[in-house]
């Protein structure tokens, strides 16, 4: 039970919505600076619980993905060699590489006018990959060691303040079904702003934690209580999950969050509207049918008069994505 | 009534407890800190530095409830507390608790839990840093002179003493005479226990030494270093200095060098001791910089504390260099002198190649090793723990056969199970025998029982109670 684990943590660097959160009142928000420091003591608190537990960290930068730290040493920064005998060294290195690569990339968005979307999906994706690796390397490493037994036991943690970007569901979609082959658990801790439906999923599907931040300045605490304790000890330790999931699916067409939609019988891609042609397998539908699901539509969803949001659906199946 | 009490000897000597580092059981060291008093405790707490060793050596729900309380300004009621674990977490929980409040980190309360405050404020500041503690080690500053001691030859050093020491225990007796460890070791080692003087001056190894050199490299050295602590006290040391240096090192990095300057004489005189133990590598006996090795910066950690062992060279048999056949042949890949000592123990050598040891697990090799006090656990776990990359991927690790037969041999050995209690004898009659054993069944004492002749035996827990019911009665039909 007491093995080392690996966490990988994605952050949400977006400009725009951290300035939203600063200024925030209701709920009183948070500024980056706070985030970043209570940031640091969590990381570091990881680190203190088992000397063989490692780390990465990505930051998700509006239009790109940037590894910012990680413990096998793949980012170096040229910070001095400091001699300060009041710290840990390897915590010392680790808050100074990650502040020192964070401002070097934030320094170089100033003055932009239109802030591209993060690059959440990136990161995700870097993570999954950072997190294979490791296994695949310490799998092979340890033929002669503890076998199997040594692997990592990974998870990843996503501290989001961005809204969903619907454009995105496929490729976070196929992201999480990596993560429950790789059996990486997702921990999502939504800061600011409303509930990320894509995200939410992700906690859902990989038996990670979702926790909506209420009182930002407790940070600390709900990162603690929730997100430090390893895969194996939430056997002991519960975690808070999600008593109600929001398992609505984009549209492959128009990119939309869609309530009822249109599935292809072959390849299951989801659509908001009938279609002839499927975009993604080119099957071609009978004009009968088509004529029939379009005469069926406003029934289904009259215009207007919305359906609220779908019940809880416990145990819900989702469509599973395909490139679109 | 209760006639002759008799009071069977343990017969064998109790096997002794061999827990290791298991999930269950606590460190070493968290079960020794939690004999000393709060006084001492709460000292050794005020160092950032020895407040996060400690806290890595805590079992993980431990470690896991510590993080969570140590950001609260308030109590938390044990009820909420409670409520945080799920419900295959209670037993845990509870121990969780009590170990922690023994180690007075969490002070045991009906009511509401909180930290330790100096605890709670050392081991922030060990998380966020800061402070002027310098707990951590004062680097010194790079000169050109002398530049810090490469982690090779750091490595180097630190297993040429350790297995110095090591060599130095399984080949007493034997007739070879290899180096001597300094008289400091020796000291250590007699007083713990491990060896001891047989006529006059020659130290031999005692059947804990035995066990001792099968222990993994990581428990031998706590195993020893607890030896130090307690003999800390009777030195007149301060126990809270040595604590604190041992765990201040555990927080140092490998390949650097650190002053002394910082330190109290306990903890200068100390350098000495740990150089022998090879934890620390000094240029000469007066430098004032000192360079932990890694012996050192594991000791709180789980990785292995030595590197490579010396001998074949391609560094291969790091993993592991036994192969064990089903027909108790036994292969070993290596030309270290210390492991060939060691297997020797348990095995019968028949024949050796420049990088290979043949030998074959007998009989009578088994039961020599048993006679020295070692447990088929612990021949069974070394052969675990050195097993050839070769021999993972088999399932199971060890053949079965193997394995079994060296358990059924140790059991060959203890076919005699004692127990301590009271025989009773001479009931006036059958009735009063049975509604006497009647009673001892109900407690569940009887251990053996002879209706015929009216006598059975009970354990020595049943005994005052079964007395005093025997007394009752005999007064009440007097009466």
């Amino acid at each position: 039970m007491d093995k080392p684990s690996h966490l990988s943590v994605v952050i949400d660097l977006s400009l725009t919505q951290w300035t939203l959160c600063a200024q925030s009142t209701n709920p009183p928000g948070i500024t980056l600076q706070d985030f970043l420091s209570q940031l640091l003591a969590f990381l570091n608190a990881h680190i203190a619980c088992k000397d063989e537990n490692t780390l990465a960290v990505f930051g998700a930068f509006p239009g790109q993905s940037v590894m910012l730290y990680s413990s096998t040493g793949e980012v170096t920064t040229t910070t001095a060699e400091s001699t300060d005998a009041n710290t840990y060294r390897p915590f010392r290195t680790l808050d100074s590489t990650i502040m020192s690569s964070i401002a070097e990339r934030l320094d170089s968005y100033d003055g932009m006018t239109e802030e591209a979307p993060i690059g959440l999906v990136g990161c995700l994706t870097k993570a999954l990959c950072y997190i294979n690796r490791t296994i695949t390397t310490a799998l092979s490493s340890s033929q002669g060691g503890e076998g199997a037994a040594a692997s990592v036991d990974p998870r990843i943690l996503v501290l989001s303040v961005s809204p969903d970007q619907s454009s995105t569901y496929i490729p976070i979609m196929n992201s999480i079904f990596s993560a429950q082959k790789l059996k990486v658990t997702i921990d999502v801790g939504k800061i600011f702003g409303a509930e990320n439906v894509f995200l939410q999923q992700a906690a859902h599907l990989t038996g990670g934690a979702y926790v909506q931040v209420e009182r930002a300045d407790a940070l600390l605490q709900y990162m603690m209580m929730s997100f430090l304790p390893a895969p194996a000890i939430r056997q002991l330790i519960s975690v808070p999950t999600q008593d109600r999931v929001d398992f609505r699916a984009a549209c492959f067409c128009h990119k939309r969050i869609v309530e009822i939609g249109f599935v292809c019988s072959v390849c299951l891609s989801i659509f908001c509207q009938p279609v002839p042609v499927c975009s993604t397998c080119r099957t071609k539908f009978p004009m009968k049918t088509l004529q029939r699901l379009r005469d069926a539509r406003p029934l289904a969803a009259p215009p207007g008069n919305a359906p609220p949001r779908p019940p809880v659906q416990k145990n819900g199946t989702t469509t599973p994505a395909r490139p679109g | 009534m209760a006639g002759p009490s008799i009071r069977i000897k343990q017969a064998g000597e109790s096997s002794k407890s061999t827990n290791t580092s298991g999930d269950d059981s606590s460190h070493r060291l968290v079960t020794f800190l939690q004999s000393q008093s709060q006084n001492t405790l709460t000292r050794l707490y005020q160092k950032p530095s020895s407040c996060l060793s400690i806290f890595r050596l805590l079992r993980p729900l431990e470690r896991q409830l510590v993080m969570n309380l140590l950001w609260l300004e308030m109590p938390v009621p044990a009820a909420t507390m409670a409520a945080w674990v799920t419900r295959e977490g209670k037993r845990p929980y509870h121990d969780a608790l009590s170990n922690l409040a023994r180690l007075h980190i969490l002070p045991q309360s009906p009511v509401k839990h909180a930290l330790n405050p100096t605890f709670k404020s050392s081991m922030r500041q060990a998380i966020t840093g800061g402070g002027s503690s310098g707990s951590f080690g004062v680097l010194t500053e790079n000169d050109d002179k002398h530049p810090p001691p490469d982690i090779e030859s750091l490595d180097a050093y630190a297993l040429e003493r350790w297995e110095t020491i090591l060599y130095y225990m399984v080949s007493s007796g034997t007739g070879q005479f290899p180096t001597k460890p300094s008289q400091g070791v020796l000291y250590l080692l007699q007083r713990s226990g491990l060896m001891a003087s047989v006529h006059g001056n020659t130290l031999q190894i005692t059947s804990a030494g035995f066990q001792f050199l099968l222990h993994p490299p990581h428990e031998q050295l706590w195993e020893l270093l607890l030896q130090y602590l307690q003999m800390a006290e009777e030195r007149q040391m301060d126990l809270v200095e040595v604590l604190s240096f041992l765990l201040m090192l555990s927080a140092t990095e490998l390949g650097k060098d650190y002053s002394t300057e910082n330190l109290s004489a306990t903890q200068k005189a100390m350098l000495e001791d740990l150089r022998d133990y090879g934890l620390i590598k000094q240029r000469t006996a007066t430098s004032r910089r000192f360079s932990p090795t890694r012996l050192a910066t594991t000791l709180t950690s789980s990785s292995p504390p030595l590197p490579t062992s010396t001998g074949t060279g391609n560094g291969s048999q790091a993993q592991g260099f036994i192969v064990l056949e089903t027909n108790y042949r036994l292969y070993a890949y290596t030309d270290n002198p210390l492991q060939i000592a060691v297997l020797n123990l348990f095995v019968t050598l028949k024949s050796r190649f420049p990088n290979l040891v043949v030998g074959q697990i007998t009989r009578d090799s088994v039961k020599k090793a048993l006679a020295n006090g070692i447990t088929a656990e612990q021949v069974i776990s070394y052969l675990i723990t050195h097993a050839h990359p070769q021999m993972r991927k088999n399932k199971p690790l060890l053949p079965v056969t193997v394995q079994d037969q060296i358990r059924l041999w140790e059991l060959e050995k203890n076919r005699v199970k004692s127990q301590e209690g009271y025989l009773y004898t001479a009931f006036a009659s059958q009735a009063d025998y049975e509604y006497v054993l009647n009673y001892a069944k109900q407690l569940d004492v009887v251990l053996w029982e002879n209706s015929s002749r009216r006598c059975f035996f009970g354990s020595v827990e049943g005994h005052a109670n079964i007395r005093g019911f025997i007394e009752r009665r005999s007064a009440a039909g007097n009466a």
